[in-house]
């Protein structure tokens, strides 16, 4: 109460120092910034007074202001609070700009939206606007580093999305991958989603917040937006980007005298003299241009909008011949009927070509494309790539491709067409009941093509004849894969408030169902004209095909109540019964609940007396959530077909067999996440600086997971699919933002997140661990076993380098027993790990860290000055390991070897311990090839220029902007290799064998409205 | 008349909002989607039958670096090329750490082949249970049922006898796993039975195939038969040196005159001489979804190889070479000599090597290797002169013989030796075909060196020299340790697998 006088008496003394005048009549029109457009219902009040009015439905303000009036204050919910001196004006024009707090902001929470500080989950909001700003493919690979909890592995080639982890790795089967909910419509991929569509992405991260989507949230939910058009006249938006891309890290190779010189002191032999010196990787990358452009025209009126934006992008990857083109365009449009009837429809339609991919595999049985990675490492650099057209021969000298005939060798094409959309109908019975039914559907026609040129082993191929790179006839191998999915939501929101008391309830159901098929085709013969690839151009003797599907769906019931008590005590429960056609009939359904519960500190009496927080929370939740992604026949036994046998010899045709090959778990059943959440989200310093801590600990209790069972059984891979794993995350996050405005010319903000992770597998069905992560002859370097976090390197641990024979002869263990009796001078020296000689490359094994960071954190920094903006994301992570694979793929002594490996080598007069002396590969595995995989990479630098509006205003834009950006300019990491950010599955990741390595990319662009 | 309205809008909505909820719920089969295009067993009514040719087709596997060799080139390189028969081939780095451990007898427990040898044959042993674990249940007549029984069982004791040849005892698995939990905690499939046993489950099964087994006259082309069967069993005497059964078993072959030796012996080793009177059991090959289909690699990994001379394009990897300790077994004017062993014209005179179907091969300073396997050789002229779905493929199909009637001739032989019976008759009938002199009396070494001659390149080579006791003295040169080298190290991910149930081999 004392406050309170105080600040009227120091109102008081303001305002009469100001200047005296007489009662008056004032009017005024407030604005939005982001579109101009008077805002309505917006609280004008005389600063120290109740005195106010609100503006009508244009915007406009009419009231009576007295002499000894200082200042207006108007304020909006979902805007920044003003306050506007009122000296001798008697008009004003206000344009308010939308509230940068995150606090304030509305984030979508599945099946409704809510006020972020109502929120008791764990949510996180990235704005369209900051995903738009960078010259990537989908909007996941623009939150790296923006979001604390979620990890985000790129790879950089064209069209590949992202790998996602929300709070590390919780399964350890394929689907690790976030569910993409996309204006309502589930999916797993939204490569087809063009970034400027986007508003905003939402992201659930623990089990309560997204037990709303119950078995689908395990990995974690991100909600899209796409945008909408306002009512108003009619804008036009274009804006672009083009630029260039390059290799961001290479490795050096050694060239034809220093590969000569290693050959020699590793074999004794000397390679065949050469005046070539192919530096392979040269011969195969190259900088690439890509473009990015948008048009878009939105408006409407207050009965309807629309939105409509075409989109193309033109990606040339990095390796040659490598190429990655997207249409995109969008219809979004929204009706009301009436007060009480709301319908709207969303539309995208992506077309995608995406010529020679490596992620194509699947159709590339026979294309070398995937390899080429691996043998521009191995090939040697005294055979030419390519003389007067004619290929050096690899495979002839070292039984490696020739990498540049391994591209030019094939061609695979990857044609993509989806459309994908929903409509949604909204009732409102009464103004406190929301009937919402939403139908989704998303069609996707893939068309994969794969040619393989005919390949002659002679003089017209190449410059020396022979070798086994050759293909006799040419071959055609088409895919067509039709995917349809369609989901319908039904939900009643109903949204109370009785005094002190706001309720809100949401029930609701959905359905979902999903269907794809296949067909493919073969045949051979087919001229190297493109215009003949067809598959009735071939030879009908050579005709293969083959053909499938899937079919799944799932049925759920859901609910939700949101309480309120003052906007100070939150509580949040929320139940989802899931059931799903992939599991079987005894395991089908089950239940999601989740609690969570807030207290909003700040809005205390109590804390109305401090001036340090303008808002202080603490939540805690617990909430359960699940994952079905297996495959669609785990728990049914079938028969394994066309096992045949040709009785009678002499090239005749096979009598069709059978096989029951494989050993299932009729008992699959659901992956079942826990996850208890407790965390506080403040704002302090007039929320300059806002921030959030958190802590989580979710574990899984039944992973699923293939685990070797004995081979004799008879299992054709030796591999069972079962619920066996526990897996363990539990982690801090924490984020700090501080964004000051020091004068109307200069604001900046700078923050920062961090994501402490510690991933434990907790137990496993009997103690079975799980090796994996294959690498050439090393065989395993991954072990998954109770106490370490999933996929950790197991491998010998390298000790040092013997410096003598004699060093080598006397490492003996306890009673005697030469460890190492093979080993000379120069070879590595490994540790004892049993305790007793002679060394056995399974049983002397250790766990090396695993390809999981400790921490993973980005910073993320901007600076207005006048009309320059300027901004900068840095990503890193820290604690991980990396498997040099290809490395430890090297394995005969013709392979080349890189650069630094040849002058940093044992040699008598160099005792170095960490390396060894120069070998023909085919080393066992071990920690030498286990690599530290922190980094930290400046992902993002953008700066940009805002033409003022005096100067367009002849010209007739609203607004121009022009900007320079860079994609991964900089990265510092130990790594020798070419990237340390390698995705995989969860107990395969982190191996260099044959990685598309990131790339970096500098663009400039253009952003104008009309 | 307020409090009505708002009852109105409540049942209303209340209406609105139960039809909503309901419709996508009242489809009770909503979540009954059944697995599209999986085949079940209840699903295929020849599903019986189907599996027995799973378990030939079981035979056929190759994938050496995968998940399971039978006959491919992992078999290859622990027959053949641990033999004195082969040297490795190809460059001396090439395949070192898995086909070289084999010829320089420094194997690790790690080596892939030793476990892709040790999955195929359990896959093959899978298959046959799984078809007997039909067959008992599968409505067709008692005869077929048996006959077809006969078969699986033929095959399975023909993995078991590789198997107990190759590891010795070997965890003896003759049911299916009844789910996962058994499949991981039964100590059947991680206990090693005794090699005795493992034998006497052997033997039981092909006694079985001799009694359900119709003879070759009477049974289709490429099954199992009853000659087969008994031919099978006399050589598993054979390793157990119970010469009286292989003595008796061979003599009822002999006497049931299914059988007769081939007069041109390089016949047998073409497309032309597949499934000829001389054969006993072979493994066939031929064609599938319009593509060849045999056994991955074989013909390939044993083609001759360019080996960066340049000037023609080879046919293969050139691996699994005659030896000269082979070379130099041959008596003069041996027609198998040359049916064997592909000679590279090493003259200087660049004539080259024309082989029977007219393909030349380019001499020595165009090819790697001076001796390829001539026996693994499909002909490679354009067009060919055998039938392949894919002829211009390197990889061609090939038959592999697992039992000729000359085997038996040999086994006969050798057992009349020990028995103290007639040995030169059967001897003799093999050496006059390969126009060789017959032999008066026939000592043990006179079996041994005909065994090599005629069987040469035929992956029985190893085995006879461990049989006989005679590896240490042949192949200690080569690197063979007695007491270790006899058998393959049992792999290690599998020992692993078991937490020890599993027990490694004598010096691994």
């Amino acid at each position: 109460m004392i406050n309170k006088l105080l600040l009227l008496f120091a109102f008081i003394l303001v305002g009469t120092s100001g200047l005296w005048a007489q009662s008056r009549a004032v009017t005024g029109k407030i604005t939005s910034k982001e579109d101009g457009l008077g805002l309505p219902g917006v609280n004008v009040v005389v600063q120290g007074t109740t005195r106010g009015t609100t503006t009508d439905a244009e915007g406009n303000f009419k009231m009576d202001l007295a002499a000894s009036d200082n200042a207006l204050i108007v304020s909006f919910i979902g805007y920044k609070t003003q306050a506007i001196a009122i000296g001798s004006q008697t008009t004003f024009s206000i344009v308010m700009e939308s509230e940068a707090s995150q606090l304030q902001e509305v984030v979508v929470v599945g099946y409704g939206v809510q006020k972020k500080s109502d929120v008791t989950g764990a949510v996180a909001n990235v704005k369209g606007e900051e995903m738009v700003k960078q010259p990537v493919l989908t909007a996941t690979q623009a939150i790296q580093g923006k979001i604390a909890g979620i990890q985000v592995i790129n790879s950089g080639q064209p069209g590949q999305s992202p790998q996602i982890r929300m709070r590390g790795v919780s399964t350890a089967l394929a689907a690790t991958t976030a569910l993409f909910v996309v204006d309502g419509v589930l999916t797993d991929d939204i490569s087809n989603i063009n970034t400027s569509d986007i508003v905003d992405m939402n992201v659930l991260k623990d089990a309560s917040a997204a037990a709303i989507y119950g078995s689908r949230g395990a990995n974690g939910v991100i909600i899209i937006t796409t945008r909408k058009g306002a009512p108003g006249k009619i804008k036009i938006n274009y804006n672009n980007n083009i630029g260039f891309r390059q290799a961001a890290n290479l490795v050096p190779m050694a060239n034809s005298a220093e590969y000569a010189n290693y050959v020699q002191a590793a074999s004794g032999l000397i390679p065949p003299s050469s005046t070539y010196n192919t530096d392979w990787y040269s011969t195969i990358l190259r900088n690439a241009l890509e473009q990015t452009h948008n048009l878009s025209l939105s408006g409407g009126s207050d009965k309807s909008t629309y939105l409509f934006n075409v989109g193309y992008m033109n990606d040339n990857g990095i390796v040659i011949d490598n190429n990655f083109k997207r249409l995109t365009m969008r219809l979004n449009s929204d009706y009301k009927i009436s007060d009480k009837v709301k319908l709207g429809l969303q539309t995208s339609y992506a077309n995608s070509v995406n010529q020679n991919g490596f992620n194509n595999l699947d159709i590339d049985v026979n294309g070398n494309i995937g390899s080429v990675y691996n043998d521009a490492y191995r090939a040697a650099p005294i055979v030419p790539s390519i003389v007067n057209g004619k290929y050096g021969n690899t495979s002839v000298y070292q039984n490696v491709g020739n990498p540049l005939l391994d591209i030019k060798s094939n061609s695979v094409k990857v044609l993509g067409n989806r459309l994908q959309g929903s409509a949604y109908l909204d009732y409102k019975p009464v103004d406190w009941i929301t009937l919402n039914t939403t139908f989704g559907a998303d069609l996707n026609n893939s068309l994969n093509r794969l040619y393989n040129y005919q390949i002659i082993a002679d003089n017209n191929t190449y410059v020396t004849p022979g070798g086994n790179q050759q293909n006799p006839l040419s071959s055609l191998n088409m895919k067509s894969t039709q995917t349809f999915r369609w989901v319908w939501n039904n939900t009643a929101t109903i949204i109370k408030k009785i005094d002190k008391h706001e309720f809100t309830f949401l029930i609701g159901t959905t359905a979902e169902k999903y269907a794809q098929t296949f067909i493919s085709a073969f045949r051979k013969n087919i001229p190297a004209d493109p215009n003949l690839w067809y598959i009735g151009v071939g030879d009908a003797n050579t005709s293969q095909n083959d053909g499938g599907g899937d079919a799944w769906a799932r049925n759920s019931y859901l609910g939700r109540l949101n309480y309120s008590y003052e906007g100070k005590y939150l509580f949040t429960a929320t139940l989802r019964r899931d059931g799903s056609s992939r599991l079987p009939i005894q395991n089908r359904w089950q239940s999601y609940p989740a609690l969570g519960a807030a207290w909003v500190i700040s809005n205390e009496k109590f804390m109305q007396n401090q001036n340090l927080f303008d808002f202080l929370k603490m939540r805690a939740s617990y909430g359960k959530v699940g994952n079905d992604q297996i495959p669609t026949n785990a728990y049914t036994l079938t028969v394994a077909l066309n096992q045949a046998y040709p009785f009678a010899g002499s090239g005749s045709t096979a009598v069709n067999g059978a096989q029951i090959n494989q050993i299932i778990d009729p008992n699959i059943t659901w992956e079942i996440t826990e996850e208890y959440d407790l965390a506080t989200e403040f704002g302090l310093l007039h929320n300059k600086l806002t921030g959030e801590i958190n802590y989580y600990n979710k574990t899984v209790h039944n992973a699923l997971i293939n685990v070797p069972i004995p081979r004799t059984v008879g299992d054709a891979d030796g591999l069972i699919l079962t619920n066996a794993a526990g897996i363990q995350n539990k982690g801090l996050e924490v984020s700090l933002n501080w964004k000051d405005a020091i004068n109307e010319n200069f604001s900046y903000s700078i923050g920062g997140n961090a994501t402490f992770n510690t991933n434990t597998v907790i137990a496993l069905n009997g103690g079975q661990n799980i090796l994996d992560g294959y690498v050439g002859n090393q065989g395993a370097t991954t072990n998954t076993d109770i106490g370490h976090p999933v996929g950790s390197f197991y491998v010998l641990k390298q000790i040092g380098v013997f410096n003598s024979d004699l060093d080598a002869a006397n490492y003996v263990d306890k009673n005697g027993v030469q460890i190492q009796p093979n080993a000379h001078a120069g070879d590595f020296k490994y540790l004892d790990a049993k305790g007793s000689g002679p060394i056995d490359i399974n049983k002397d094994r250790v766990f090396m860290g695993s390809y999981q960071p400790k921490v993973y954190y980005g910073i993320n920094g901007s600076i207005k000055y006048k009309n320059w903006d300027i901004s900068l994301g840095i990503y890193g992570n820290a604690g991980n390991q990396v498997y040099n694979g290809k490395r430890g793929a090297r394995y005969t002594g013709t392979d080349n070897i890189e650069k630094a490996l040849v002058y940093n080598r044992w040699t008598p007069a160099n005792l170095t311990q960490s390396q060894p002396a120069a070998n023909g590969g085919n080393l066992p595995a071990s920690s030498y090839f286990v690599e530290s995989g922190s980094y930290v990479r400046i992902n993002n630098v953008t700066i940009g220029y805002t033409f003022p509006a005096t100067v367009l205003q002849r010209l007739k834009i609203s607004s121009l902007r022009v900007f320079a950006t860079s994609q991964n300019p900089y990265t510092y990491k130990k790594y020798s290799g070419f990237t340390a950010e390698l995705p995989g599955g969860p107990t395969n990741s982190g191996i260099e064998l044959s990685t598309y390595p990131t790339t970096r990319t500098v663009a400039v662009g253009v952003n104008v409205n009309f | 008349m307020k409090g009505r309205t708002t009852l109105i809008v409540k049942a209303k909505t209340i209406v609105v909002l139960a039809i909503s909820l309901a419709v996508v719920s009242c489809d009770k089969n909503f979540l009954d989607v059944k697995v599209q295009g999986g085949e079940t067993i209840t699903t295929n009514p020849n599903l019986a039958q189907d599996l027995v040719t799973g378990v030939y087709s079981s035979l056929l596997q190759g994938d050496s670096w995968g998940n399971g060799d039978v006959h491919g080139f992992a078999f290859l390189s622990a027959t053949s090329i641990a033999s004195d028969d082969a040297d490795k081939g190809s460059f001396a780095a090439d395949q070192a750490a898995t086909t070289g451990q084999f010829d320089t007898f420094t194997l690790t427990s790690t080596n892939t082949f030793c476990g892709t040898l040790w999955s195929g044959h359990y896959n093959g042993i899978g298959a046959a249970n799984q078809a007997l674990k039909a067959l008992a249940v599968a409505a067709i007549p008692a005869a077929t049922k048996n006959q077809l029984k006969g078969e699986v069982r033929f095959l399975r004791g023909y993995f078991y006898f590789n198997l107990v040849r190759f590891y010795g005892g070997v965890p003896l698995v003759m049911q299916v796993p009844k789910d996962a939990h058994d499949a991981n905690t039964n100590p059947i499939y991680q206990t090693r039975a005794d090699k005795a046993v493992v034998y006497d489950s052997i033997v039981r099964d092909l006694n079985f195939a001799i009694s359900n087994l119709p003879l070759r006259s009477q049974s289709s082309v490429g099954h199992a038969n009853k000659g087969a069967a008994q031919a099978m069993l006399a050589k598993v005497y054979m390793y157990l040196e119970q010469w009286d059964s292989v003595m008796s078993l061979t003599n009822k072959v002999i006497a049931s005159g299914q059988y007769q030796l081939v007069t041109d012996y390089s016949v047998q080793f073409k497309q032309a001489g597949n499934n000829s009177s001389e054969s006993v059991f072979e493994l066939e090959t031929g064609k599938f979804n319009n593509s060849n289909f045999g056994i991955a690699n074989v013909t390939a990994s044993q083609g001759p190889r360019v080996g960066g001379m340049g000037g023609w394009n080879d046919l293969g990897w050139g691996f699994n070479d005659p030896s000269l300790s082979l070379i130099g077994a041959y008596e003069p004017n041996d027609l198998r000599k040359n049916a064997t062993i592909i000679f590279i014209d090493n003259s200087g005179l660049h004539k080259g090597t024309r082989l029977w179907d007219g393909f030349r091969i380019p001499s020595s300073d165009s090819v790697q290797n001076l001796f390829y396997n001539y026996k693994a050789y499909t002909s490679s002229v354009v067009p060919s002169k055998e039938t392949y779905a894919t002829p211009g493929d390197k990889d061609r199909p090939k038959n592999i013989p697992v039992l000729r009637y000359a085997d038996v001739l040999l086994m006969n032989a050798e057992a009349a030796v020990h028995t103290g019976g007639d040995a030169a008759t059967p001897l003799n009938l093999v050496r006059v075909r390969a126009n060789l002199l017959p032999k008066g009396t026939v000592t043990l070494a006179d079996v041994k060196q005909e065994r090599r001659v005629e069987l040469a390149m035929e992956e029985d080579r190893f085995w006879d020299l461990v049989r006989w006791g005679d590896a240490p003295a042949v192949l200690g040169s080569l690197g063979f340790v007695a007491g270790k080298n006899e058998l393959l190290p049992i792999p290690a991910a599998q020992i692993l697998l078991s937490n020890g149930k599993l027990t490694q081999n004598p010096g691994y």
